[in-house]
């Protein structure tokens, strides 16, 4: 009898412990989320100008090489999910700033508008990451030398035949990031970065 | 000596039930001092029945409308059934899941929810849970919310715990143990609350600055999957003799492409729907984007949500022919206290706000 009073008491301490262990996946509360938002925002400003040397250091240490994927402004590699805080330092001031309480991510969405292109990031904890790069003029291009203006024949040659979408596209996707360059009649009118998520 | 033991397992068993029940209901986040949009979805049951307007979406609804000026100035009953990134799927089962308590004369539905065709569009999958879950969790257990569930699901939820987490929330926020504050013990049992009839208030004034980036799109037509719960919204308010009507409310961003809006356009007039985009009249709204919004054009404020509500009310009561219950007796001791609680909570943030400000 004693046993079985035992073992009762043991399935109820071992329900409490199921409450306390197991996988951390669904760490990502929205409780956590509030505080991710107060520090999201808290770093915007902060993201912006004051960031430090060092976080610069970091970025370039965590740049990865320049590739299809990434675009090149002015020596600054920018590539999608990459830390945005160093990114922005090297680029200076954006000639407009707008930014977004998130429904699809937590925190603030933030967008840079630049002379030839707009950049934004979403959050990711405390810090931003490069969500998207959308190319405005052609002084700018891609990696590959496609820009604003080019013939779809030459977009073609570049990046093949089979990236077309059959309508109004060439897409090209790499794991997370993915390169779209949009033709309007015969000729490029937009190229976007964007990161990918599944 | 058997009847002793199942008594003993008996006992067990509802004792460890009662645990369980206890820390799961602990464990579950409260959304009270942070994130309400979390607690709104649970605030309709108490004020479901005699609502003739019913919103259904995002916070394109829940921070831009007033039911109480709707009530106040045209004696309309209404309430928002608004929350986080709501999807159209969750919409929908929403709908039909308000079907159940009550039949509203209008159900309106803000078409920004289109633009999300799969919950894979609408970005990276954790999130996505976690806004999932403002919607879901607050919802009483139906066919509706199972359906909606499953609707929702992100691919790891499914290869994880599937419906499991959502039937024992346990297995989702068990790892909150070590965030459990003094509000999880305050909130174990009721919530305040954080709405005024689904109205999620905000006093504070930020004007709109630069412009937002209109980013080009490769394909500005709306998912199949939205226009199949489009259509089935469509179905839904036939049978039940309710006006569907289709609305597009004055923010600025998320941009919506005028692409978007002649799909919209189209759609209401094959469905002999009503389809008002308000960003087409703010200047006859009255909308001041220097005094009206609170996050630079986003959403509105109070102040802003006041001046759509009465834009709006016009066209639910005059166009729409939406009753005026300002005299029915057993109306308005409730909307008094309604009124008044709005009153108060407007009066007690204005000051919070001031307090900061100076």
């Amino acid at each position: 009898m004693k046993k079985i009073i035992c073992l009762m008491i043991a399935v109820v301490m071992a329900a409490g412990v199921l409450t306390a262990c197991g996988s951390g996946n669904s760490g990502n509360t929205a409780a956590t989320t509030a505080d991710q938002q107060t520090t999201a925002a808290a770093n915007a400003d902060a993201a912006k100008a004051d960031e430090t040397g060092a976080l610069a250091a970091d970025a370039q240490t965590e740049a990865p090489a320049a590739d299809r994927y990434t675009f090149v402004y002015k020596g600054t590699n920018i590539a999608l999910k990459a830390e945005a805080a160093a990114i922005c330092e090297a680029l200076g001031d954006a000639k407009s700033y707008t930014e977004e309480t998130s429904c699809a991510f937590d925190g603030l969405d933030k967008n840079y508008t630049y002379t030839s292109f707009i950049m934004t990031t979403y959050p990711d904890g405390d810090r931003d990451r490069v969500n998207s790069i959308t190319l405005l003029d052609d002084t700018v291009s891609t990696f590959d030398g496609i820009s604003i203006g080019d013939s779809k024949d030459k977009v073609e040659e570049v990046y093949g035949a089979d990236s077309f979408n059959g309508v109004n596209a060439y897409i090209m996707t790499d794991g997370d990031a993915q390169l779209t360059v949009i033709i309007d009649g015969d000729k490029v009118s937009s190229i976007q970065y964007t990161a990918v998520f599944e | 000596m058997k009847k002793k033991l199942i008594g003993i397992i008996l006992i067990t068993v509802i004792v460890a039930a009662g645990l369980l029940w206890l820390v799961q209901g602990l464990l579950m986040p409260k959304f009270m001092s942070e994130i309400p949009e979390g607690a709104m979805i649970q605030e309709y049951y108490e004020n479901a029945g005699g609502n003739d307007v019913i919103f259904i979406s995002d916070c394109e609804v829940y921070e831009n409308f007033s039911p109480i000026t709707l009530w106040e100035d045209y004696g309309i009953t209404s309430y928002i059934r608004g929350s986080a990134q709501q999807l159209i799927w969750q919409s929908y089962y929403l709908m039909e899941e308000t079907f159940r308590y009550e039949t509203p004369k209008i159900m309106v539905f803000n078409v920004l929810e289109m633009k999300y065709d799969t919950p894979q569009s609408t970005g990276a999958s954790s999130q996505r849970e976690a806004y999932n879950r403002m919607t879901l969790d607050g919802m009483k257990w139906s066919s509706s919310k199972v359906s909606s569930i499953y609707a929702s699901m992100t691919q790891e939820e499914r290869e994880k715990d599937g419906i499991w987490s959502y039937l024992f929330p346990i297995l989702r926020y068990h790892d909150r143990w070590s965030e459990i504050s003094g509000e999880d013990f305050r909130y174990l049992f009721q919530r305040d609350k954080v709405t005024d009839n689904g109205y999620l208030m905000q006093v504070k004034v930020n004007p709109v600055g630069d412009d937002y980036p209109v980013i080009p799109l490769v394909n500005y037509q709306f998912g199949e999957n939205s226009y199949y719960y489009l259509d089935k919204m469509v179905e839904l308010c036939k049978e039940h003799g309710t006006q569907l009507v289709l609305i597009k409310a004055p923010t600025l961003s998320p941009i919506w492409y005028d692409e978007w809006d002649q799909q919209m356009v189209d759609y209401a007039k094959e469905h002999d729907l009503l389809y008002i985009n308000f960003l087409d009249r703010i200047d006859e709204i009255g909308i001041d984007w220097n005094t009206d919004t609170y996050d630079q054009g986003l959403h509105l404020n109070v102040y802003g949500a006041e001046k759509l509500s009465r834009y709006f009310g016009r066209i639910l009561s005059e166009e729409l022919g939406v009753e005026d219950h300002r005299t029915d007796a057993r109306v308005v001791p409730r909307w008094t206290q309604k009124c008044e609680t709005y009153m108060n909570r407007k009066e007690t943030l204005e000051k919070e706000l001031q307090a900061v400000v100076e």
